[in-house]
């Protein structure tokens, strides 16, 4: 009898216990929450916003990131769920851990501290624990998860779907835009900004996103396919992905307050100057993800 | 998360367990900022100073004192100006808090020369604005 073959690395995993191999993911996870968390963490207007914004505005936000936890993990998160009901268990432990671990970070900062009341704590702990939620499901992905590893096994789609790419870009809007809006300057920057420049900004959007994804030679990128023209893969991904950033842009905005008691022209200029930064995300996170 | 030999899914006790506190904290941090929206009709900010403690300090006196926002609301760059009188002589001196969170307190300290009792300290709130 010829001697069995040695395990492949990846198959190595398969000994370890789930519990064990839990405690890896999380670790990783808490990782990934860390690093996509930390600098807001150390943004003094994330923790006046948790304080002070509106606590009806937070609590949608937060029924709004569950969902998007759950598509993530479905689309991007930790490796291979097949079944709704372990995206569903792979969201909450991602919301616990990125809440668990903004909860550390800012009583380490003593952001939260002997003076903070209860009802601060949750506020500023609830609002950092969205961004740091999905770093913590996106941590398998970026990090080396086993998705390397089973590549046949994987569920990685061939051709991936239309909607599919629209929930990256909207994930990757929401990113983006969430880091760059509670700040000031985000605030000074829309006044500095003449309409001029925010219609240069908007051209520039546009033009970046579409480079980004099919002009460019960046891994993962995939090329047109041949049935679509240009002009076609233009509206169909760059414009709509341009108008995903716009809209998560808006409500991004509206959520921290920061487009109430405006004119609209202002409204739609923070909305514009957001969007720069949304757009970046949204062409990313088709490459990334 | 993982798979056995068999190539099958299973999900750890423990898995399951963080999940569940996520979910816990995902509905009470919801139900309790619902609520806190939709409470009783306390008035959007209401502020009011008191003195902590007085502390002779070089020629003069440091004033301990406690801001307290009993609204909802939070208070940006709240002024507390605090008035001496010494006879006929008055002395005035300010602070400025950066934010008074709603129900939540922030204290701060005002410097006075003399030395004049703590009694004739006068503390108010001078004016704050809306974050």
């Amino acid at each position: 009898m010829p001697p069995t073959t040695p395990a492949p690395a990846s198959r190595s995993r398969d000994h370890r216990t789930p519990t064990r191999s839990f405690l890896v993911g999380a670790g990783r996870a808490a990782g990934g929450a860390i690093i996509f968390g930390l600098p807001l963490l150390m943004t003094m207007e994330m923790w006046q916003l948790g304080v002070g914004m509106s606590p009806l505005r937070l609590a949608l936000l937060i029924v709004v990131t569950l969902p998007l936890l759950v598509g993530l993990s479905r689309v991007a998160g930790f490796e291979e769920t097949v079944a709704l009901h372990e995206d569903i268990a792979d969201a909450l432990v991602a919301w616990a851990i990125g809440f668990v671990v903004s909860a550390a970070v800012l009583v380490l900062f003593g952001a939260v501290g002997r003076g903070t009341t209860p009802r601060e704590a949750l506020g500023m702990v609830a609002l950092q624990a969205v961004p740091a939620s999905i770093g913590a499901l996106l941590s398998q992905s970026q990090l080396g998860g086993q998705r390397a590893d089973e590549g046949d096994d994987g569920r990685t789609v061939a051709e991936p779907g239309y909607w599919r790419e629209l929930f990256l870009m909207l994930a990757g809007a929401l990113f983006l835009a969430f880091n760059v809006a509670p700040t000031e300057e985000m605030v000074l920057i829309a006044y500095m900004m003449t309409p001029w420049h925010v219609l240069a900004l908007t051209v520039v959007s546009l033009a970046m996103m579409h480079g980004f994804v099919y002009a460019v030679e960046f891994r993962g990128q995939e090329s047109v396919p041949g049935h679509m023209g240009a002009r076609v893969a233009f509206l169909r991904f760059t414009v709509v992905g341009y108008a995903i950033a716009l809209l998560v842009s808006a409500y991004v905005l509206w959520t921290f307050g920061r487009l109430d008691d405006m004119a609209w022209s202002e409204q739609l200029t923070a909305a514009l100057v957001l969007g720069f930064p949304a757009s970046l995300g949204a062409a990313a996170a088709r490459l990334l993800l | 998360m993982t798979r056995d030999e068999r190539g099958e899914h299973r999900t750890s006790a423990l898995e399951w367990a963080v999940a569940s506190l996520g979910l816990v904290l995902v509905v009470g941090t919801v139900v309790l900022l619902v609520r806190d929206a939709v409470g009783e009709g306390t008035p959007a900010v209401e502020l009011a100073v008191r003195v902590d403690s007085v502390v002779p300090r070089g020629g003069g006196h440091a004033v301990h004192f406690t801001a307290h926002n009993a609204g909802r609301a939070t208070a940006a760059e709240v002024t507390v100006r605090g008035e001496r009188r010494d006879g006929d002589a008055a002395e005035e001196s300010a602070a400025t808090l950066d934010y008074v969170p709603g129900r939540s307190s922030r204290r701060g300290t005002l410097y006075f020369g003399g030395g004049a009792s703590p009694r004739d300290v006068r503390l108010r709130v001078e004016g704050f604005r809306e974050p």
